[in-house]
């Protein structure tokens, strides 16, 4: 089926579907619900006595409810996919499938909870509240630079990890494919030349990201709609004021100081990060042509890549990411989070450092390495289920090197639970399907 | 690295200066409509620094890196008719590139400036810029300046 009736039917099923399971996930209890006695101890009054050991030690709450697998996706429906602002209730279907996608590969209870909150702070001091019935904070399709500054105080004030996935998420994802590209195409990742294209979350992210991994940020450069950024621009403080991270960006970046827009920054480029817009003529053949050899190109808008992956090659790049599972090089967050989560969870992490994104981007890497690498499989895919618990081992075992831990456990120990929570999070699933509790979905 | 130097600005300066200043209004503008530049801005900052060179009661230092002017700092010496110390230097216009910033150069300038202020007269070295701007009132409350006046407006349009 062509691709553009693929999605169109993808669409449509996507409607019905929803229409008729009323949505894509509930909760479900986990205990035995032998006779209506076991109500007095799962609820009151044989509850109250749990009640009362948490209140003497809070932190008890994350052994004796199910605390220590529950985070919250939350979003405030400003910048949802593709669609833009389209409010907190729109926002939803996109959270359920998040949340979805958080149990079925990661094991992670995540709750959809889209919010009426527009201002930050307001938003800050909802989202901080909600600590106590969680164990880390999922934030989602949050307009920039908004997003920047809620997941800074958020992360100040909260002593749960606290994860903006547009940002980390994909800045991880992009780390783990470059490491794989870079050996591809053996490269040193401090010497190689990357120009971004679009200052949006991901990509400011992804700057700050690759600096921390060993990337030059005087060898980047980042290119927005008014061009290429640099220190000497005439919005530089207007961005101070309303962007203060682009600014810094503005300001760490682009060490040769090179001016103009696209062309210029992608002349002798060795890898181009799209997050921009979609295309297909957002950035051009030309251009691409005029990048170093064995160019890295990498085109993540969705749901059209600023250029189609076929021409990037004719133009001479050898190798070429999308954000489409349609395509070789899926670089998509969902490689990432419910690994990163999982890891998080397991040792009660108080955050997610870019120590540990770092980590789970190796882990990523190393996993498609082990499986073969070539030019059109640098990434594992999502039907790569065993990632997921070796980047949560990777990430507890961080989190423990970092003092972030509140649990600690070995590599073994962690990858070992991963695999039973996630396995069993699948299996689950699959007998509820096979028994027909969950339908199949409706014929046509 | 070329080094970064301050002095007292030159007839040469005043170009890249005067730039220097219009970038300082535009980024005023960000914190109140009652500061829209001027279309001929430009024109009017080179005018606005020719006379501040000519002027006794007037100090225009640059921080200049090569040829390049990165920093301006414009101040003028002003009678404070009814109060003691009867003389103020004011600084009116101050500004320097993102990129030199946060290397101490604003307080070399400010130091430099107090100084050449001092020694035409004034006893009391102020500073003005817009009320919103936190940024500048970090920088000056790190130096010890402090709220002295307010300026409340309405506009009549």
């Amino acid at each position: 089926m062509p691709r553009a009736k693929a999605g169109e039917e993808a669409s449509r099923k996507a409607v019905r579907y929803s229409a008729f399971y009323g949505g894509k996930v509930a909760t479900m209890p986990k205990v035995p619900i032998r006779s209506l006695d076991d109500f007095s101890i799962w609820y009151t009054p044989g509850v109250a006595a749990v009640s009362k050991l948490i209140q003497r030690g809070v932190e008890l709450s994350f052994e004796y409810t199910n605390r220590w697998n529950s985070i919250a996706i939350i979003t405030d429906g400003s910048r949802v996919l593709g669609l833009g602002k389209i409010g907190p209730e729109a926002a939803l279907p996109v959270m359920e499938g998040k949340s979805l996608i958080y149990k079925y590969l990661g094991g992670v209870d995540a709750y959809p909870l889209p919010i009426r909150v527009t201002d930050v702070e307001k938003f800050v001091d909802t989202v901080s509240s909600l600590e106590p019935a969680l164990g880390g904070i999922n934030l989602e399709d949050i307009e920039s630079p908004k997003c920047f500054e809620i997941l800074e105080r958020l992360r100040g004030r909260m002593t749960i990890p606290v994860w903006h996935d547009d940002q980390q998420g994909t800045a991880g994802v992009i780390l783990a494919a470059i490491y794989n590209s870079l050996e591809l195409t053996e490269r040193k990742i401090g010497e190689t030349r990357i120009t971004f294209l679009g200052s949006g979350a991901a990509n400011i992210a992804a700057v700050r990201l690759l600096g921390e991994a060993g990337a030059d940020p005087k060898k980047m450069i980042v290119v927005d709609s008014k061009g290429i950024l640099h220190p000497g621009r005439e919005d530089m403080d207007q961005l101070l004021l309303r962007n203060r991270w682009k600014y810094e960006v503005a300001l760490e970046t682009n060490g040769g100081r090179v001016t103009g827009g696209l062309e210029e920054a992608l002349n002798g480029a060795d890898v181009l990060v799209a997050a921009a817009a979609p295309g297909p003529r957002v950035v051009k053949k030309r251009e691409i042509a005029g990048m170093a050899k064995r160019a890295i190109v990498f085109l993540l808008a969705n749901p059209v890549p600023e250029m189609w992956p076929s021409e990037a090659i004719a133009a001479g790049a050898e190798i070429v990411a999308t954000g489409r599972s349609d395509f070789p090089n899926q670089v998509n967050n969902s490689i990432l989070f419910p690994g990163i989560f999982r890891g998080a969870l397991d040792v009660r992490a108080r955050t997610i450092t870019d120590g540990m994104v770092i980590a789970a981007a190796r882990e990523i890497a190393r996993f498609a390495k082990d499986k073969g690498l070539s030019p059109r499989r640098i990434i594992p895919t999502m039907l790569d289920w065993e990632v997921y618990p070796r980047v949560a081992a990777t990430v507890g075992v961080k989190a423990q090197e970092e003092g972030e831990a509140r649990k600690r456990a070995s590599k073994e120990e962690l990858g070992r639970h991963a695999r039973e929570i996630i396995g069993r999070s699948r299996k689950m699933h699959r007998v509820l399907v096979e028994k027909r509790i969950i339908p199949p979905p409706p014929p046509r | 690295m070329e080094e970064i130097s301050v002095r007292e600005a030159r007839r040469e300066d005043v170009e890249e200066a005067a730039n220097l200043v219009v970038r300082m209004k535009r980024l005023n503008n960000e914190f109140d409509p009652l500061f829209t530049v001027v279309d001929d801005a430009p024109a009017r900052a080179r005018s606005y620094l020719s006379t501040s060179l000519e002027s006794k009661s007037s100090l225009v230092l640059v921080a200049v890196k090569g040829k390049s002017v990165v920093g301006v700092l414009r101040a003028e010496v002003r009678e404070r008719t009814f109060y003691k110390p009867t003389i103020g230097g004011n600084i009116t216009d101050f500004y320097i590139l993102p990129e030199h910033r946060r290397k101490a150069l604003g307080n070399t300038m400010l130091e430099r400036a107090s100084k050449t202020l001092r020694k035409l007269g004034a006893q009391v070295v102020t500073a003005e810029f817009p009320a919103r701007n936190e940024i500048a009132v970090k920088f000056y409350s790190k130096r010890r300046f402090r709220a002295l006046t307010n300026i409340y407006a309405e506009s009549t349009e």
